[in-house]
């Protein structure tokens, strides 16, 4: 079976690589016998690709010992969930599911143009093909998940105890749906310049598969933030990890083009910056992958470290390299068909709300690799962690809220005094008393107050854009304010869309603000009977308790929970000890509310028999989960509009 | 100010949502938190002390608790905990030496990326200031949005007429629908 396997993996590395050759050969001579034959070859791709999974999958599940990816992974008493999604608990599994998705976005690319006879998507296919031959390649010849052991042993090492969560069996391929995703903006681009294409009509396309992937990936950083403020127990959800960098990063410069592309299909301006912004999302997808899987930066999410990092990195500069080089050759193609009418415009805040993407990125980038980079040149080991990037991304972040208020009331092209007057008086008049309303309750520091300023800021200048909204349509229609605010964003719904994803956005800043800001800590050994103060809370411990559990065992504080003298409820902050790895696992008791989580961690059972409880209260910390769910509804609503296009080219014949 | 009902709903929530919270806002942050949490555990873990529950965690979070006890300044208590695991422990570096190009780079690249953008649009709108005379100077009416030449222009303005029209039209549909 595992012959098989890797066969598949192998032919499927033919067929990209026929796939690549073959079309840039129907390319260049115009015949469509090639053309077709190479979209064939990325259809195949996928089917191979998707027998290898099932031929892992079977063995993970029967957990074939003899595999060594499965004894390095499984272990007989794991439960079958968990042995299913073992498939990405390692490198090789990883890798396989990245090419999973790839290919399975190849041919739903190749499927949703089916009916375009235009080369143009034969090309883009192409450049999906050659990311193929990337993974293909790797996993044939480096980094074989069908890798067979001479002697396979009794039983498995067992699955790392982080990742037997539930959160885990959806983060990774949602997150990697994301990450992937980005491939088919990337070839759109690449494609656009090979074949030296003018027109906007792909801008749109590409900027329906750039929010289709961000939204993905979105998602998957939050159910990530998720898992992390549940599984690892510190007491929150996001530590600027260099693996949780290196997801925001791709999603940051997508979030970015995101916004300048509107700039391209209103004006077309900025082309060479959006195509730049493309090429540099997906190059940067590639580097969090890279990071994730080569170990270069010691981080909780590198469970396999190997020797797969130099051909990454040499792809990566490939990729680099080939874009820019194509990208300055067709200089001419990206000329501005418009000029700038002012800088205090919508254009102008869009720019600089790009400016700050990048400069997010940057930062979060340097910091993240800096440590390698500091001990190489120093040598001494330094760490860039959490108390860094929040002084410096943070005040960057706050910048861009506020200039998220601004974007949306400036009006394109050109904003006159008065525009300016009646836009923004009511918003920052909203923005000060909500600041002076703060502060009373103890909100201090120039962040707080600045990120409560422009919170109240934003969603006044979102509020007033739906009232002018329906305010503009009342002549038109009738009836109660709901069913106005529908049909409204009907009417418009990636105007409208955004709205709701800036919404969402300012509801994050508040939950973020909210745990990080005014977080509380309380922690101490508790015998039978006493309690710990925390806030308006009492804990009080009421026993420990052993019990086992299939592939682990547990021991457990019983905790009663008082808030203002009151008994809320009795909660079990546990220490697992999973047979296979022998090391104590936190698991995370939480009780939450709207405005905030009482969050309780077992650190151990002591000698004289008094248990380490370590509690926090997190406020607001719902707001983070609930502003996320908005982002995807508003996310969803901005999706399916209907293409409307512009300034379409002239249909190809 | 028609619009006021709406947004000052908003604020009133966003005052709610801090008073809600008020109790909790009212306190200081403990001292011992606010040195934990700048301090990285040098084992394996690698989380941010505050949230540590590792052995060496612990044993460093009761080094800062005793510390302020015994009435040590913020500075000498990690100082002392340097002095013993390292610089690895500081949660970001000490902003001298090589170590100021993390500080400063992003900063400074925020800066110059705003320098750059405000010198790009300037160009562009100056570009299109410069257009609009030279069509002036052509002897054509001045320039109207992107179209500065004469033939467009009237076609701009046949466009204008037709829109005219097709509102009007659209108007009276809607009265008829109305009605």
């Amino acid at each position: 079976m595992s012959e098989l396997g890797r066969l598949s993996l192998l032919l499927g590395f033919a067929c990209s690589l026929f796939a690549v050759g073959s079309i840039a050969w129907g390319l260049r001579t115009g015949l469509s016998g090639p053309l077709r034959g190479g979209r064939r070859a990325v259809w195949a791709v996928c089917g191979l690709t998707v027998l290898a999974v099932i031929l892992l999958e079977r063995a993970l599940l029967a957990r074939d010992m003899s595999y060594r990816y499965v004894a390095e992974h499984t272990s007989k008493d794991l439960p079958l969930h968990y042995a299913f999604t073992s498939l990405w608990a390692g490198q090789e599994g990883s890798l396989l599911l990245w090419l999973l998705i790839l290919s399975a976005y190849g041919s739903a690319f190749l499927f949703a143009y089916r009916k375009r006879l235009d080369p143009f998507y034969d090309a883009v296919a192409m450049v999906i093909a050659a990311v193929m031959v990337f993974f293909t390649g790797l996993l044939s010849f480096v980094s074989s998940p069908f890798r067979i052991l001479a002697t396979p042993p009794p039983d498995g090492m067992g699955l790392n105890p982080l990742l037997q969560d539930p959160g885990m069996m959806i983060h990774p391929p949602i997150l990697y749906t994301g990450y992937v995703g980005f491939v088919v903006p990337f070839a759109f681009a690449m494609a656009v310049l090979l074949l030296n294409r003018s027109g906007t009509r792909w801008i749109e396309e590409v900027r329906r598969w750039t929010l289709f992937c961000w939204g993905f990936l979105g998602v998957g950083i939050l159910l990530g933030a998720r898992w992390a403020y549940i599984e690892l127990g510190w007491g929150g959800y996001w530590g600027w990890d260099p693996v949780e960098n290196a997801s925001l990063m791709p999603w940051l410069v997508g979030t970015g083009f995101l916004h300048s592309v509107m700039i391209e299909q209103r004006r077309g301006m900025l082309k060479t910056w959006n195509i730049t912004l493309i090429a540099l999302t997906f190059l940067l997808s590639m580097f969090g992958t890279f990071l994730t899987r080569s170990g270069v930066l010691t981080s909780v999410h590198s469970f396999a470290e190997s020797n797969i990092g130099p051909w990454f990195l040499g792809f990566i500069l490939i990729a680099a390299t080939a874009a820019t080089a194509l990208i300055l050759y067709r200089k001419a193609l990206l000329e501005s068909e418009n000029r700038m009418d002012a800088i205090v415009s919508r254009e102008g805040s869009f720019l600089f709300n790009n400016v700050l993407f990048v400069a997010l990125t940057f930062a979060t980038f340097l910091g993240t690799t800096f440590p390698v980079l500091s001990e190489a040149v120093t040598g001494t080991k330094i760490s860039v962690s959490a108390p860094f990037f929040n002084r410096v991304n943070v005040p960057i972040a706050l910048t861009l809220l506020l200039l998220t208020g601004a974007g949306p009331v400036l009006s394109w092209k050109r904003v006159t005094a008065s525009v300016l007057k009646r836009n923004f008086m009511l918003p920052a008049f909203l923005g000060v008393i909500a600041v002076l309303v703060a502060l009373p309750f103890g909100a201090t520091g120039v962040y707080p107050l600045v990120c409560i300023f422009g919170a109240a800021f934003v969603i006044t200048t979102i509020v007033m854009e739906f009232a002018r909204g329906i305010q503009a349509r009342k002549s038109a229609e009738t009836g109660a304010l709901p069913g106005q605010v529908v049909s409204l964003v009907q009417k418009n719904k990636r105007r409208y869309g955004g709205y709701i994803v800036h919404a969402g956005m300012v509801v994050i800043f508040l939950g973020v603000l909210g745990s990080s800001v005014f977080q509380k800590e309380a922690h101490g050994p508790l015998r039978n009977g006493e309690s710990l103060k925390l806030g308006p809370y009492a804990l009080t411990l009421r026993g420990v308790t052993d019990h086992q559990r299939q592939n682990a065992s547990l021991t457990t504080a019983i905790v009663d929970v008082q808030r203002d003298g009151k008994f809320v409820a009795t909660e079990h902050p546990s220490k697992a000890f999973y047979s296979k790895s022998q090391q104590p696992m936190t698991e995370v008791a939480l009780h939450t509310t709207p405005m905030e989580d009482l969050y309780l961690i077992l650190g151990g059972v002591n000698e004289d028999g008094s248990a380490s409880i370590q509690a926090y209260i997190n406020p607001l910390v719902s707001f983070v989960w609930v502003g996320g769910l908005i982002m995807v509804f508003g996310t969803l609503i901005a999706l399916s509009d209907r293409m409307r296009l512009r300034r379409e080219e002239k249909p190809v014949p | 100010m028609r619009f006021l009902p709406a947004p000052l709903a908003f604020l009133v929530l966003i005052s709610a949502l801090l008073a809600g919270s008020a109790p909790l806002l009212a306190k200081e942050k403990d001292p011992a938190q606010e040195i934990t949490s700048q301090l990285i555990c040098p084992c394996s873990c690698g989380e941010v002390v505050s949230g540590c529950i590792c052995e060496t965690g612990m044993s460093m979070k009761a080094a800062v608790e005793n510390g302020i006890k015994a009435g040590k300044s913020k500075q000498e208590i990690i100082g002392a905990l340097v002095s013993q695991y390292g610089e690895v422990i500081r949660g970001a570096p000490k902003p001298e030496g090589f170590n100021l190009i993390v500080w400063i780079a992003p900063f400074a690249a925020t800066l110059l990326g705003f320098a750059i953008a405000w010198l790009v649009l300037r160009r562009m709108v100056r570009r299109r200031s410069e257009l609009a005379t030279a069509a002036a100077g052509a002897g054509s009416p001045a320039a109207r949005g992107t179209m500065p030449f004469p033939a467009v222009r009237g076609l701009e303005e046949d466009l204008d007429a037709l829109r005219a029209r097709a509102e009007k039209e659209l108007r009276q549909m809607k009265q008829g629908r109305e009605a």
